[in-house]
C-alpha cells in the first residue's frame, strides 16, 4: 500500500544514486543564491565537482542563525517572479526565517505530504479535518495541500473553537484528524462532557499528531482516548514543514524521504557522524527544493536512526521521536519558542526586567508555559488593580511574540534563583520522558 | 491619615503565618486585617496594625513585597443598621472604592470602616462636604 511505490521502496544503491544526482542538482541551485555563493567561495566547495551523496560531509554546515543573518532574501535562488509563496517562523525577535517557495516546491511538498498521509492509511474516501493553525504555519497549508493531492476531502477547520471542530466531526463523518496532542486531551475531554460517545457517535478511524514533543506513553493514552491509531508526524519550515518524516502503520519509527532529504545524525561537539542507532543531532539537507535549497542544516533536533528494515517495506531511514535539543529552543502548544523571544517582551516592562523564570509544565494534560514574575517593593503599592493589568501585560506581549499564552504567575520577592551570570531560565517540567 | 501595610503573599500553607510571626516578634499588634485574593494563586494582605511603619520596615528588611497605602476609617456604630447607615453617607458622597473592612472597638459601641480608594484624596474631598471626617489616627491604631 504505497503512495508511489518505486520511489518509497528504492533499494539503497538505486536511493543514493538519486540522491546524488539530487544533490548535485541542489548545489548548482544553492550556489545561484547570494549566502552560498559566499559560503562555498569560503569553504572552497567546487559545487560541480561533487558527484556522491557521501561527499556531504565535506560541505558547510548552515545554522539557524545563518537563515535569520540573510533575510530576507539572502538564501533566495531565483528572481522574486519564480516563487509563489512564503512561510516564516513565529515572532519578531532576531529576524524570523523565511522560506520561499516556487511552484515546484509546493508541489514536491504536497506530495511528499501525501505519501505521509497514505503510509497511515489515509485514502481519497477519507474526511480529513486539520486542526492546525493556517497562515504563516507551515502545519496548516502542509497538511491542506497534502490532503487535496491525496483526494481526500478536507476539512481546513484552523485551531481552537472545540465547540465547532465537534459540530464539524458530526456533521461530515470526519474520519481523520491532524492536532497537537496536546489539544487532543482537551477535545476528548470536551466530546464526553456533551455526552457524545467518542468511539460509537463519531467516525475518526486515525489521527495524525506532531509539532509537540510528545512521550509514547502520552501516544498510547491518546489512542486509548480515541480507540484509534495515532501517527507521529515531523517536520520544520526550514525543510518544508510537515511531511519531512512520518510513521506508517506500523509505528515504528518516522520514515524521512530519502529522496527529498538527506538525513545526517551528527555529534553536536564534535560535528562527526555518529553510528546508526546512537542519539545525535539531526543535519538535513533539500533535495527537491528550487526556491531556497538549504544544505546540511543544523535542526538542533536530537534524535537517532532506528536501525533494521522497517515491516512496510518502505526502505527509506527511519528515525525515532525527537528526545531534546541542543539549544534552549522549547516546544508548547505547537510553537517553537526561544528563551531571548521572551526575555525581549519582558525586558521592555520594567517592573519585570530580569526577574522572570519560564516553566514548562504539564497541567491537566496539555503543555502550558507559565512565566514566574517576582512582585517587588520598588513598584508594589499594594493594589490588585496594578497586578491585574501587569498580568494582561505580559500575557498580550508574550502572545503577540511567540503565539503561545502564557500562563502568568506573580510570585513572592526572593522566590526566583538569583541571576548570577547566565541565568538558567527555563525549567522544563513536564512529564516528557 | 491611616495607613494600612499591603503585603503581597502567594497562596501557599505557612505563608500568611510568616507574616504574623514576624510582627508578633518584633512586638506590632494586628489591629484588623482583610485578605484580597484573584483566582492566580495570590493575592495581598491588608493589615492595620499600631505601627505601620516599624512593621514596613520589618517585612522590607525581610523581603516581602510591601507598601504603605493611605486609606480612610471611619467611624461608625456596632448596632443594627450601623454599616448601613455610614454606606448612605458614602454613597451620598459620590465615593467609590476598591476595597472595606472594619473592625469594632466596644461590643454595642464603636467600630470602624477601613475604605481603600483608588483616589484616596479626592474621595476624602468628597466625604469632608457631607461632614464625614476621617477617625483619628490613635483610635485607629489603638495608641
Amino acid at each position: 500500500m504505497f503512495w508511489e511505490r518505486n520511489i518509497e521502496t528504492l533499494e539503497k544503491d538505486q536511493l543514493q544514486a538519486l540522491q546524488s544526482e539530487r544533490l548535485v542538482r541542489t548545489l548548482n541551485q544553492a550556489v545561484q543564491s547570494p549566502f552560498y555563493k559566499k559560503i562555498f567561495k569560503e569553504y572552497q566547495v567546487d559545487p560541480t565537482k561533487v558527484k556522491h551523496c557521501g561527499e556531504i560531509k565535506n560541505l558547510p554546515f548552515t545554522t539557524k542563525q545563518d537563515l535569520r543573518d540573510n533575510v530576507p532574501y539572502g538564501l533566495l535562488t531565483l528572481d522574486q517572479k519564480e516563487v509563489i509563496r512564503l512561510h516564516c517562523s513565529s515572532g519578531t525577535t532576531g529576524n524570523p526565517i523565511v522560506v520561499f517557495h516556487t511552484r515546484h516546491d509546493i508541489d514536491s511538498w504536497s506530495n511528499l505530504m501525501a505519501r505521509s498521509l497514505f503510509a497511515t492509511g489515509v485514502r481519497d474516501t477519507d474526511v480529513f479535518q486539520n486542526i492546525c493553525g493556517y497562515g504563516l504555519f507551515t502545519g496548516g497549508l502542509g497538511f491542506q495541500y497534502g490532503c487535496e493531492t491525496l483526494g481526500c476531502l478536507s476539512i481546513p477547520a484552523g485551531a481552537g473553537n472545540t465547540a465547532r471542530q465537534v459540530k464539524l466531526m458530526q456533521d461530515y463523518g470526519t474520519t481523520a484528524i491532524h492536532a497537537i496532542p496536546s489539544y487532543l486531551n482537551r477535545l476528548h475531554d470536551f466530546i464526553t462532557a456533551k455526552g457524545i460517545d467518542v468511539q460509537k457517535d463519531l467516525k475518526i478511524k486515525r489521527m495524525i499528531i506532531g509539532a509537540e514533543p510528545h512521550t509514547e506513553e502520552q501516544r498510547i493514552r491518546i489512542q486509548e482516548m480515541f480507540g484509534v491509531k495515532a501517527y507521529n508526524s515531523y517536520g520544520l519550515t526550514e525543510m518544508n514543514g510537515p511531511g519531512v518524516a512520518f510513521e506508517c502503520e506500523y509505528q515504528c519509527g518516522l520514515h524521512v524521504w530519502e529522496d527529498a532529504y538527506i538525513v545526517e545524525i551528527i555529534d553536536p561537539k564534535t560535528f562527526e557522524p555518529v553510528p546508526d542507532g546512537e542519539i545525535g543531532e539531526l543535519v538535513m539537507t533539500t533535495l527537491d527544493r528550487q526556491g531556497v535549497p538549504i544544505i546540511r542544516f543544523r535542526t538542533r533536533d536530537l534524535t537517532r536512526i532506528i536501525p533494521g528494515k522497517c515491516d512496510c517495506g518502505r526502505t527509506h531511514k527511519r528515525i525515532d521521536r525527537i528526545t531534546g535539543r541542543t539549544d534552549d529552543m522549547f516546544i508548547v502548544k505547537g510553537c517553537n519558542v526561544f528563551p531571548m523571544q521572551i526575555e525581549a517582551v519582558l525586558l521592555q516592562i520594567p517592573e519585570v526586567a530580569n526577574n522572570y523564570m519560564i516553566k514548562l509544565e504539564t497541567i491537566n494534560d496539555n503543555s502550558e508555559m507559565i512565566i514566574e514574575v517576582e512582585v517587588l517593593s520598588n513598584w508594589f503599592r499594594g493594589d490588585i488593580a496594578r497586578l491585574d493589568s501587569l498580568k494582561k501585560q505580559i500575557e498580550h506581549g508574550i502572545r503577540n511574540e511567540v503565539l503561545v499564552k502564557p500562563i502568568i504567575r506573580m510570585v513572592e520577592a526572593g522566590s526566583l534563583p538569583v541571576s548570577e551570570g547566565k541565568a538558567v531560565r527555563v525549567q522544563d517540567l513536564r512529564n516528557l520522558n | 491619615m491611616a495607613y494600612q501595610v499591603s503585603i503581597f503573599l502567594e497562596n501557599k500553607i505557612g505563608h500568611l503565618r510568616k507574616i504574623t510571626t514576624l510582627l508578633a516578634e518584633n512586638q506590632i499588634n494586628i489591629r484588623t486585617m482583610n485578605l484580597t485574593h484573584t483566582s492566580n494563586d495570590w493575592g495581598v494582605l491588608n493589615l492595620i496594625v499600631d505601627f505601620p511603619d516599624k512593621a514596613h520596615q520589618v517585612l522590607n528588611s525581610q523581603n516581602f513585597s510591601v507598601a504603605l497605602r493611605e486609606v480612610i476609617a471611619l467611624e461608625m456604630d456596632d448596632h443594627l443598621g450601623g454599616l448601613d447607615n455610614l454606606l448612605g453617607k458614602v454613597e451620598a458622597a459620590g465615593v467609590n472604592f476598591t476595597n472595606a473592612y472594619s473592625r469594632i472597638l466596644k461590643a454595642g459601641g464603636e467600630a470602624f470602616l477601613i475604605l481603600d480608594s483608588a483616589d484616596t484624596e479626592q474621595a476624602r474631598e468628597k466625604l469632608k462636604k457631607l461632614a464625614l471626617v476621617p477617625l483619628d489616627d490613635e483610635i485607629v491604631y489603638g495608641k
